[in-house]
This record gives C-alpha cells, sequence and structure tokens, in this order.
C-alpha cells in the first residue's frame, strides 16, 4: 500500500477537517460532508434534505447559480453530490493547485440564499427525477423496500421524497431546514490527494471560520425493522424484483466487516448465488447487499427475475443462506474476499477522488479516518467462526421482510 | 515495428505471434491493468446468429481444458484478480487489474481462457437463455430501449445492431455457433494488448509470445461472415434520417437522436470533443443550462459522440414528463443551432479545462491509462502521446468549432421517442 497521512482538525465553530496526503498522485479530491439525510426530515417535507443539495447549486450571496455552474466548471472539476438516507456529500476532483479554490466554493455552496424563483423552478426538475424514478424497475423496488423495512420512520420515505411533498414545500420552510441541519458541527470538509494540509487549514478558516456555531436540532431515532410481505403488482414491468431484508449490524460496529463478507460470499463475485442462481438461468441478476447505518443494518438478498421463475429464485436465496448457516463459510471463499479487497484498496490508493467516499463512512460511523491498510487489517481478521457467530446473531434464515415489485401477484416464501 | 515514447515509457510491439501490444512502465503504481481485445464484436456475428458475441463472452469463463468453469475463477480469486470482460458492437474485451506481483498469472489465465475454453454445453445453454432474459429486459430499461431503437434505424448494417441479439436469432443459437464464432475471430492477428502499471514491458512481451504462439488463423479463415470488409477493416456508418416513435407506458417520455459526425482518426476529432464538452461537458454546458436550469424540464439530459471505428454519431438524449416532450425537444435542437451563432471564448476555455483536468485525475489511473493505450490502437493503430493530445485540445479555437458545425450540420437528424406521446412538432 502507498504511505499516506491523516491530520484531523476542528475549527471554533465545530466544523471539523480530515486531509489524507497521498503525495503520490498529481491530483487532490475535496468534498464536504453534512450529516443530514432523508431521515432528518419532518414527514411533511419528505424529500427536504435533496431537495436543498440541488438548492446549494442555485444560488448564494456571492453567487448567481450561473456563476456556480461557470465557476465549478472553470476548475475543470469532475464533481457531483448526493443525498442519501443520512447524508449529503458534495465533492470534486481537481488539480492540486486549484483546491483551496474547491474549498472556497464549496464553502460559499453551503449557504444558499434559495432565491424564489429557482426554488420553483427546482422543483420541476426534482419531479422529473421522481418520474425517471418511477421508470426504473431497481429504483421502485429499493424505496418499497425501504417503506416496509422502517415502516412510520423517515428512512421509510425515499430520498427524492413524494411529488405532493416537494410540490407542498415552501422556501421559508426549506429555510428552516437549512438553518438547522447545516450547522458546522454537523459538517466536515474532507481533503485527500498532493495536497499542503497548512494551506488547506488556512482556507478552510478563511471560508468557512465566520460560520456560526449553532446545535444540530433533531434528535434520530431508531427504526424498528418491519417483516412481513409486501407484494406491489405492476403489470407495466416485464421482470419481478424480489427482495429479501433481515437485520443486520450497524455500519463502524466490529462486525461490519463480517457482514460485508457473508454478503460478498454469497451473492458477490464468483459467488454462491452466482453459480447457483445466475448461472443456473434462474435469474440474470441476483446478488446480496449490506446497508450499514449509524444505529440500524440490514442484508438484503435480491434478484431480477423472469416473473415466472419468481418463486424458485426465491427458494433458491433461501437454500443458499441455509446452506452457508449449516455448513460455514469454505477457506478459499474467505479467502477470495480478502484478495480481492487488497487489489480493490491498492486501486483506491491512487484515486484521491474514491477515497473521498470511503473517508466519509469512516467519519459518518466511526468518527475517524482508516488508512487503506487499517482497512485491509479488518477485512483480514474476518474468519469462519466469526462468519458463524454473526450468522447466529443475525440470522438470514428467518421469514425476513419479503418485498417484491413486477407482474406478479403473490409469491410463494417457503419460509414463512 | 517498435517505437518508444518518451514522455510516457511507452513501449509498442506488433509481436511474432501477430498479437498488437502496448505497454505503459509506471514502477511507481501500487497496481497493474490490463486490457486484450479482440477484433469480435456484435457487429461481426453472422445475421442470423445475431446476439452469439454475448453469448460467447458469458460463456468463455465456464472451463478450459485445463480446469472447469469455478476453478478458472477460484484460481483468479486466488490471486486477487479483478477480472472482467464484455462484448462490444467491434470488439470483445477482456479486463485485469491485479497486484503486480500477480500479473504473469493473470495474464496466463487470460491466455488459457482465450485459447482453450471448452464452452460446456450447459454453459452455452444458461448463456443463451441469459442473454434472451436480458434481451427481454431491455422493456425495463427505457433508456438503453430507446438508444437500441435509434442504433437500428439510423446506423446501417452491421452498426445497427444491439449486443443482445434478436428473439428469433437467440432462437436460434447454440454451441455450435458460439465455437464458430470464437474459432473465426479469436486469433493474434485480430487481438490488441495493452499493458498499465508497474511491470517489465519486455517480460510482458516474452510471456505474450509464448502464451500466445501459433494463435494465428489461416487466411483462408479470416473473412467476416457478416458483411465486408472482414478482418481488421471498419464498416462505415450508413447513415439514415427519419423520426420514429415507439409507444409504451411510462412515466417519462425517451428522446434520441442523432447525427454523423467525425471520426476518431479525422483531424477535427478535437475539436469535436471541445464542442460536445461545450455542449454536455459540466454544469455550465448548454443543455444542462438550458434545458434543465432555466426550464425545469428535464433531470437528465446530454450529449455524447459514439465511435464505430470508421465513422462517428453525435447524440443527444433527454427523459421528461410527456407534457413537456415538444418543448424539451425543441430546445435541443435550438442549443445545436445556437452554437454556431453565440459560441464565447470562455465556454471553450471552460470546455478546453475540464477535459484537460479529466485527462491529469480521472485519466491518470493506472486502469484508465491501460483503457486510453486500447482505444489508440484500435482507432489510430499506434498509442498517441498524452503530450500530442493535450496539445490538439489546447489549440482548438471557436473559429474551428464554426468550421466543424459547417461542416457537420444537423440537416439530417435520427430522432426516436419512447413513450405515451409523439411529437408534434
Amino acid at each position: 500500500m502507498q504511505d499516506t497521512s491523516f491530520i484531523q482538525y476542528r475549527l471554533t465553530n465545530g466544523l471539523q477537517i480530515v486531509i489524507e496526503r497521498m503525495p503520490h498522485v498529481p491530483s487532490a479530491a475535496c468534498g464536504m460532508l453534512v450529516q443530514t439525510g432523508s431521515r432528518d426530515e419532518p414527514d411533511a417535507l419528505a424529500g427536504a434534505a435533496h431537495f436543498l443539495e440541488h438548492m446549494c447549486f442555485k444560488g448564494t450571496a456571492r453567487r448567481s447559480w450561473e456563476q456556480i455552474s461557470i465557476d465549478l466548471d472553470a476548475l475543470g472539476a469532475q464533481h457531483n453530490a448526493y443525498t442519501c438516507k443520512d447524508r449529503t456529500f458534495y465533492y470534486g476532483w481537481v488539480r492540486p493547485e486549484d483546491v483551496e479554490r474547491q474549498i472556497e466554493l464549496l464553502a460559499d455552496m453551503m449557504r444558499p440564499t434559495l432565491p424564489p424563483d429557482q426554488f420553483d423552478l427546482e422543483k420541476n426538475v426534482i419531479l422529473e427525477e421522481i418520474a425517471m424514478a418511477g421508470d426504473d424497475l431497481a429504483s421502485v423496488a429499493y424505496d418499497a423496500l425501504y417503506e416496509h423495512l422502517c415502516p412510520n420512520h423517515p428512512m421509510g420515505w425515499p430520498v427524492l421524497g413524494y411529488a405532493n411533498t416537494i410540490r407542498d414545500s415552501s422556501r421559508q420552510q426549506m429555510a428552516a431546514f437549512a438553518e438547522r441541519r447545516y450547522a458546522p458541527r454537523a459538517m466536515t470538509l474532507i481533503v485527500a490527494g498532493q495536497v499542503d494540509p497548512d494551506r488547506i487549514l488556512a482556507a478552510a478558516e478563511r471560508w468557512c471560520g465566520q460560520w456560526q456555531d449553532a446545535d444540530v436540532a433533531s434528535v434520530r431515532t431508531t427504526p424498528a425493522m418491519g417483516s412481513g410481505q409486501a407484494i406491489r403488482t405492476m403489470s407495466r414491468f416485464h421482470q419481478q424484483a424480489v427482495l429479501l431484508a433481515y437485520p443486520a449490524t450497524t455500519a463502524g460496529s466490529p462486525d461490519e466487516e463480517t457482514a460485508e463478507a457473508v454478503a460478498a460470499i454469497l451473492g458477490g463475485t464468483n459467488s454462491r448465488f452466482y453459480w447457483n442462481i445466475v448461472q443456473k438461468g434462474l435469474s440474470r441478476r441476483a446478488g446480496v447487499f449490506y446497508e450499514g447505518y449509524a444505529d440500524f443494518g440490514t442484508i438484503v438478498l435480491f434478484a431480477l427475475c423472469e416473473s415466472k421463475n419468481a418463486d424458485t429464485v426465491l427458494a433458491a436465496m433461501q437454500q443458499e443462506v441455509r446452506q452457508l448457516t449449516e455448513e460455514g463459510p469454505q477457506p478459499h471463499e474467505l479467502q477470495r474476499v480478502k484478495n480481492l479487497r487488497r487489489t480493490g484498496l491498492a486501486g483506491e490508493t491512487e484515486a484521491p477522488y474514491y477515497r473521498l467516499g470511503l473517508l466519509a463512512d469512516d467519519l459518518a460511523y466511526r468518527g475517524h479516518p482508516r488508512s487503506a491498510a487499517e482497512r485491509l487489517d479488518a477485512v483480514d481478521a474476518v474468519t469462519a467462526e466469526r462468519v458463524a457467530g454473526y450468522l447466529e446473531r443475525f440470522s438470514l434464515t428467518g421469514p425476513g421482510l419479503l418485498v417484491s415489485v413486477g407482474p406478479r401477484e403473490d409469491l410463494a416464501n417457503s419460509a414463512r | 515495428m517498435h517505437e518508444t515514447l518518451p514522455e510516457e515509457s511507452i513501449v509498442h510491439h506488433r509481436l511474432n505471434c501477430g498479437i498488437d501490444l502496448a505497454v505503459m512502465a509506471m514502477p511507481e503504481r501500487p497496481i497493474v491493468a490490463f486490457l486484450i481485445r479482440l477484433l469480435a464484436g456484435y457487429a461481426f456475428e453472422r445475421p442470423e446468429h445475431l446476439g452469439v458475441a454475448h453469448v460467447l463472452d458469458e460463456a468463455i469463463s465456464k472451463g478450459t481444458a485445463r480446469r472447469d468453469g469455478r476453478a478458472l475463477n477460484d484460481a483468479f480469486d486466488a490471486i486477487g484478480a479483478a477480472h472482467s470482460s464484455y462484448a462490444g458492437r467491434e470488439t470483445v474485451g477482456l479486463v485485469c487489474t491485479c497486484l503486480p506481483e500477480f500479473v504473469a498469472e493473470a495474464l496466463d489465465l487470460h491466455a488459457e481462457m482465450i485459447r482453450t475454453p471448452t464452452f460446456p454445453d450447459d454453459a452455452c445453454h444458461t448463456a443463451i437463455e441469459l442473454t434472451r432474459q436480458s434481451h427481454a429486459a431491455l422493456e425495463d430499461d427505457p433508456g438503453e430501449l430507446a438508444r437500441k431503437l435509434l442504433h437500428r434505424h439510423a446506423y446501417g448494417p452491421p452498426l445497427d445492431r444491439h449486443l443482445y441479439g434478436e428473439k428469433e436469432t437467440l432462437d436460434r443459437l447454440d454451441r455450435e455457433a458460439v465455437v464458430a464464432h470464437w474459432q473465426q475471430f479469436f486469433s493474434t492477428d485480430r487481438m490488441h494488448v495493452t499493458v498499465a502499471g508497474a511491470v517489465d514491458p519486455a517480460r510482458i512481451a516474452d510471456q505474450l509470445e509464448q502464451a500466445f504462439e501459433g494463435l494465428t488463423q489461416p487466411a483462408d479463415d479470416r473473412q467476416s461472415p457478416a458483411v465486408e470488409p472482414a478482418s481488421q477493416a471498419a464498416w462505415p456508418i450508413r447513415f439514415q434520417s427519419g423520426q420514429w416513435h415507439y409507444d409504451k407506458q411510462l412515466e417519462q417520455q425517451q428522446i434520441a437522436l442523432c447525427y454523423p459526425c467525425a471520426a476518431v482518426t479525422d483531424e477535427d476529432f478535437p475539436v469535436e470533443q471541445v464542442l460536445v464538452a461545450v455542449l454536455a461537458g459540466g454544469m455550465s454546458g448548454r443543455l444542462f443550462t438550458e434545458v434543465r436550469e432555466k426550464q425545469g424540464l428535464v433531470y437528465w439530459v446530454d450529449a455524447w459522440t459514439d465511435h464505430p471505428r470508421a465513422g462517428g454519431m453525435l447524440h443527444m438524449g433527454a427523459s421528461t414528463t410527456p407534457q413537456r416532450v415538444d418543448q424539451t425537444y425543441a430546445t435541443l435542437l435550438r442549443e445545436l443551432d445556437r452554437l454556431g451563432e453565440d459560441l464565447s471564448a470562455d465556454e471553450v476555455d471552460r470546455a478546453v479545462a475540464g477535459l484537460l483536468t479529466s485527462i491529469q485525475t480521472r485519466g491518470d489511473m493506472t486502469r484508465a491509462r491501460a483503457g486510453r493505450m486500447a482505444d489508440d490502437l484500435f482507432y489510430h493503430g499506434r498509442p498517441i502521446a498524452m503530450a500530442e493530445k493535450i496539445e490538439r485540445i489546447r489549440s482548438v479555437t471557436i473559429q474551428d468549432i464554426r468550421r466543424y458545425l459547417q461542416r457537420y450540420p444537423r440537416d439530417r437528424l435520427a430522432v426516436v421517442t419512447l413513450g405515451p406521446q409523439r411529437l408534434t412538432i
């Protein structure tokens, strides 16, 4: 692994700064992590975190929306932003000499003025984004999964919100939401690449130091995980999406890498699902993913298949889980996970842009950054005994929560 | 043939075994990336066997003369080699990233897979079935379905095909068709190999010479059955303009359009790169600004180019709710026209800056370097020094773009709409 080192600092207003020096790369990446996602929204404002992310590109005290776009592009940056259930992240990848300019621009964007005309116009863009997601089976299925996985909880609604909450939201509500949620104490400036830390800290102090310290208003509540079965019949889709969800460990816990390994052994590259479901012609896409949050986690078995195969695919997924639970992983399966992770981590050390995402995970769930070597140590610590112990504590053999979207009206869940 | 480009330490060989090899030695890199490309994509398929290149791609890793599919994939896993493959229009590619100490083993495993695949009956049957399912699943992917329909109408044979073939041709596929495609097109004289990372170019060349010796096809077997010209030549785009609508129940209407543009080998290709960046290269790109930010018509709008070996097509696409489809379409065309009217030096500067920064950031990754060399071999027959590419982009002027727009006017368009509503303009 290439040598890197971290510098952590906090401004007096609470803004955290994390720098990973990567002297071996010819570029740098910079991002602003905001601990605000859809789970922090009141129900009348479902979609507000994502809407606010859009509005951060739409005007500040110093820049119009056109100027923000021009200045971002003038940096030549590959830049973007995303919102998920528990965070918003703005980030870009630039030449080393442009990092301070990027920090200034990002800092300015974090204090949007929400111009009224842009606020109304941007609603149309988000309504189009919601419509686009409605044509995508995987998106519809994912949203249906969380609706039933986290019932009566903000984690249960789509990050994009609903058409009615977007239409009905007011600029005043959005301003209040932004003031509550974009406090410096809830934000972290992350920089990785070929950078001079002193200059980064000086730029952060200059452009973010005047932000007023404030408490972050809301207290997150932990969702109670739903179970049972939910079939959403949508005949306009050709395929059937089948998802089976179970409770899992939280992000940042000592079991996180074990959960990731279980998902990879069952549903990753060269996995049991690949050979026993995909390569049996039952489904062109079947796998397992782990999603962890600070207080909540789930492992989801999923497949996209012809609707006539859905029962067989569901039974096959459950059979693979039973077998892994009863017999444990094979040594070569664990080694595969470790070997591939080693190659992947080596590749990430040459790309500051990709390091940002990993650092954001570490900071959100562990409170401190990890080097690639530390990550690898955590992967190497996963053993067959740990997997067995994990599957005892977080069983994947019960009924779980079955969600299916597609032409079918029913599915036969043998584990009911 | 042998040349060394000092700026990037690229060694380019035509090996005795027939492989066109380019190696970029980057001793400081933590990984190695390599691509093996064969001129065996779906444009080369027999018309009655459309889809066979994708089936071959699915089946080739399912067994060799030495080991079955699981053992082969386990061998890759044992060295942590992240490998994948794809079937494209003109090429089939095998892509691998690994740690430097495992590159020899990874190359040997690829040679084994390319030279001695067994294509087991059950693996071929499954690959055909999965391809059939993927073909049917296009109904759930309106963006890709619209692009498939646009290609079918606009490109002319055989570039008008789709990766997954057609239902009736998939029904005809069997193991023999897969083996025939492999026998005909998997030969070293149709193979490009590019390697980037911490490697010794001479050792790579020696290894490939040994691993692929004798895989050159007899001259009689080289003719493409699809259309002429065969082997390493390229097909021109036979552009067909028109407007086609496909009715489908969707939340959004898909708009896909294209018209011919410069080939990668054309001297105006850097001008085209800048022009597309002005249109869609960032947040200040004209499409994003005019269609999304000023009018709120879409979430997604884009422009890009598609380059078969011997031509180019400029594409634009957007998806919008049906009541906005006419306005969105009119704005797309208006923005194309406006390029020739009020382009500014600032826009060109931003587009150039974006392209150059992309080269220095994402383009610097080891895997991207290997990919770029593979593109150079495919289009130009030789690796092009990055300094040369940068200089050509940097020197593009507004006058160049205006001249380009006159040379490639949008006077003939192919347009496909997919969704509940026809265009009324």
